[in-house]
């Protein structure tokens, strides 16, 4: 995994979508889908989601450990919940749980409403990852702040953005070789050994050198930027973004669901669901 | 002369080009070393993360103000997130939390420092960020809402005091270590 933006959907067909499409299309889909409770609606909104993931052709063999990696930890995450919970939340009445064993040596009750509402918990959570992923991986990196320009931001927050992506993988570099010479000199400030606050201070002189001398390195970028009297008048942006029918289509199918799912919730269509194979029904 | 985020001109909220690019370099170094000093996630918890990095957060938004704070720790802790698997807004929640607790970072620096030697400024930049951080990460809350899954003791021990812990804790050991060396440095170029 290289720490820097990857184009890794070029040309599939997401990518070849206008950028402003792919950042409204996940906006509307992450707010119509933490309005929905029933891991029904969760399990339809996930396969859209990976459908949606599909189009943006990212080979999986390049984001496979990123997967397993997520996986892992949702299923870790939704099984505490359960645990912690042990169903007396999202709703459902403590009285009419349906305790279906207890852990051995904690004795927390796994209760069938514990363990549903960590179905929904990791069904949302996958089909948000699933819409988000395509923002990292289908647009190219260079579209980002002339697409947050034209969707309203101002230029001074676009610039600042488009800043920080071009800054990250020189910064990056600036790591990998500070941590290197510190090897060359005998000290390995990622060594794995002693206590938290010993592991933290062991940063420092990997962190106070590349810090600093990236502030002062801005200097340059800060006196560059004045001479061309940035922020005095309107700024102009040479890349032209326009959008294309299927954008629309797109959006619509976003702006859809969006409405799709609130009007489950304001009607309350959508409360948690009770697996119902979980209590033999 | 206060070489920190009272000094700035134009006022803490000012948005000029040295915001920008600070704001800039804050968030793509919160992320980068967010890369490299990614320990593990806190045992027990709902996937709060050890990022020793949180320190260099709490210090931009110490030395160059609430906007530098806000741009590290919100476009820092989404980029950081890319890197390392989620995608930039599947925990968008998280980016404003780190964004709020940069920006009170800033705000506080510039409430709280007066002229005072470098060991005070040490030690308020302690006590800002520590504040910074447990007023910032109140915004995970908003899960109780996005994820109703999760009860309240769930985000309170699950996420909230982890999170506020471990990154009080960073931000504590760095960001002094880093506002020591910044500020010499800052005196002779004269910022």
């Amino acid at each position: 995994m290289r720490a820097s933006f990857q184009y890794l959907g070029r040309g599939s067909w997401l990518a070849r979508r206008d950028p402003r499409t792919k950042l409204l299309v996940a906006l509307f889909f992450v707010i119509g889908v933490v309005q929905l409770r029933d891991a029904r609606h969760l399990a339809i909104a996930l396969a859209l989601a990976l459908g949606y993931y599909a189009t943006a052709g990212i080979p999986f063999r390049r984001v496979r450990l990123q997967w397993l990696y997520l996986s892992v930890t949702i299923v870790l995450i939704a099984g505490l919940n359960t645990i912690i919970t042990g169903g007396r939340a999202g709703g459902f009445i403590e009285a009419d749980l349906h305790v279906l064993f207890t852990l051995p040596v904690l004795g927390s009750p796994i209760t069938a409403e514990a363990i549903s509402l960590s179905v929904s918990q990791t069904l949302r959570f996958l089909a948000i990852v699933a819409v988000s992923l395509p923002i990292a991986y289908a647009v190219a990196p260079g579209d980002f702040a002339v697409a947050l320009r034209r969707l309203g931001i101002p230029d001074r927050g676009a610039f600042l953005v488009d800043l920080t992506i071009r800054f990250l993988p020189t910064l990056v570099n600036e790591f990998a070789e500070t941590i290197d010479a510190q090897r060359v000199r005998g000290y390995d400030p990622l060594a794995r050994r002693g206590g938290v606050i010993t592991r933290i201070r062991r940063l420092a002189p990997i962190f106070v050198p590349v810090t600093i001398g990236a502030i002062a390195d801005a200097e340059d970028t800060i006196d560059a930027m004045d001479l061309r009297a940035f922020g005095i008048g309107r700024r102009t942006w040479h890349r032209e973004l326009r959008y294309h029918s299927t954008d629309w289509l797109l959006m619509a199918g976003g702006a859809a669901f969006l409405v799709a799912a609130g009007v489950l919730a304001i009607t309350g269509s959508s409360p948690h669901y009770l697996l119902p194979f979980l209590i033999g029904e | 002369m206060n070489m920190t985020a009272t000094g700035q001109a134009g006022g803490m909220w000012s948005v000029g080009t040295r915001t920008i690019v600070y704001g800039a370099v804050g968030a793509a170094l919160y992320a980068a070393a967010g890369y490299y000093s990614f320990f593990a996630q806190v045992p027990g918890t709902e996937g709060v993360y050890l990022r020793p990095a949180y320190g260099i957060l709490t210090f931009f938004g110490f030395a160059f103000g609430p906007v530098v704070g806000f741009a590290t720790g919100f476009i820092g802790n989404a980029l950081a997130d890319t890197l390392t698997g989620s995608g930039p807004i599947a925990s968008w929640w998280w980016s404003v939390a780190n964004g709020l607790a940069g920006l009170l970072a800033g705000v506080l620096a510039f409430r709280w420092l007066g002229s005072g030697n470098a060991s005070l400024r040490a030690v308020v930049s302690v006590t800002a960020t520590v504040a910074a951080t447990a007023i910032g990460f109140l915004f995970i809350w908003i899960e109780l809402v996005i994820q109703p899954e999760l009860g309240s003791d769930v985000i309170l021990w699950g996420e909230y005091v982890p999170a506020v812990v471990s990154n009080s804790l960073f931000g504590a050991i760095l960001t002094p270590i880093l506002v020591l060396a910044w500020e010499p440095l800052s005196a002779r170029m004269g910022r």
